[in-house]
């Protein structure tokens, strides 16, 4: 009984509590910071990078980083979702900086859609969609990306996107901007693949 | 934000700035579940990394059984001694001669004539100490 209360308590409790505990060498601790951060990490890693292996290469390396900065984390000084997207915004930097460096990178990073399925199927038109969207966004210049996912997807504030990225609030709102005019102008010149014209 | 009434359809441009919102509401709502593995993995590395030198006790203390130090005195004396059955031995050896010291039972009082030929009025138990003493 003491243990679930226990167990029940970190569920509640902040990032922040919780990985002291961790510190402290509650075994639940870890459990709770894997459930909490891993999906975060992950998806936003995934949206960066447009790779699944990659992504999950990246997870797993920024929550080794968070584990071993545990027993010297001081309180208060940095948010733990905050220094997990700024670790996770670096691995994929790097992870991009060596695809660039590789001469057969690929520029089509978009999924292959079936033949034939487009506009079968409401889902296979959402499946495109969101194809459509994961290509226009590994079109986009990194930063922008990295402002605009955050920002919409992952549904961050601007000062915490601030934070993360290490600029101000009003440049984190200049990418933003920017990031989602260039996503509008890539997406309408597909607008007829998109399946927008059946739609309505 | 995402409804916009002012006659344009989506095959415009403003539209598709308008179905950017939904566009992100679904990617949100279709973000991909992590595997078992990789959670599995990144348990394994959280146990591993675990600092181990301030680790929590197994069971809560409310349940640790009650230590007293007079307890735990008492407790080293009797294994010191040997045990409570040799504790028991030698408690029934003082109460025998502290009986005997006292009611000087009519059998014992004879004892000492038969054998040292004369009443035993003073025992000296170190013969030489007091010619030591006063320096003889």
């Amino acid at each position: 009984m003491p243990r679930d209360m226990q167990a029940e308590d970190l569920a509640a409790a902040s990032d922040e509590v919780v990985l002291a505990r961790y510190a402290a060498g509650d075994p639940v601790a870890a459990r709770v910071l894997t459930l909490r951060l891993v999906p975060r990490a992950l998806g936003y890693a995934g949206r960066l990078l447009g790779d699944a292996a990659e992504a999950e290469d990246v997870t797993q390396e920024a929550m080794l980083r968070l584990w071993r900065a545990a027993p010297g984390w001081r309180a208060g000084e940095a948010q733990v979702s905050t220094w997990l997207y700024r670790v996770v915004t670096n691995l994929c930097t790097d992870r991009l900086r060596a695809r660039r460096r590789r001469p057969a990178a690929a520029l089509d990073e978009a999924p292959e859609v079936p033949d034939g399925a487009r506009g079968a199927e409401a889902g296979m038109i959402e499946a495109d969609r969101l194809g459509a969207l994961q290509a226009a966004l590994a079109a986009l210049p990194e930063r922008q990306r990295q402002a605009v996912v955050l920002r919409h997807i992952e549904g961050l504030g601007n000062p915490e996107i601030a934070a993360v990225m290490d600029i101000g609030v009003e440049a984190v709102e200049s990418l933003t901007a920017r990031a989602k005019r260039a996503l509008t102008a890539i997406l309408s010149g597909r607008r007829e693949e998109l399946g927008y014209d059946g739609e309505e | 934000m995402t409804a916009r009434n002012d006659g344009m359809t989506r095959k415009d441009g403003g539209a598709a700035e308008g179905g950017l919102d939904d566009l992100f509401a679904a990617a949100r709502a279709a973000t991909p579940a992590p595997s078992e593995a990789l959670m599995a993995q990144v348990l394994a590395d959280a146990l591993a990394e675990q600092p181990r030198a301030a680790a929590v006790p197994a069971s809560p203390p409310v349940f640790a059984p009650v230590r007293r130090p007079g307890r735990a005195l008492w407790a080293r004396l009797v294994w010191a001694l040997g045990g409570a059955g040799a504790l028991a031995g030698m408690g029934t050896a003082a109460a025998a001669g502290l009986y005997i010291g006292f009611a000087q039972p009519s059998g014992l009082a004879g004892l000492d004539e038969a054998m040292l030929g004369a009443p035993l009025e003073t025992v000296e138990l170190i013969p030489g100490v007091d010619a030591f003493l006063s320096g003889n």
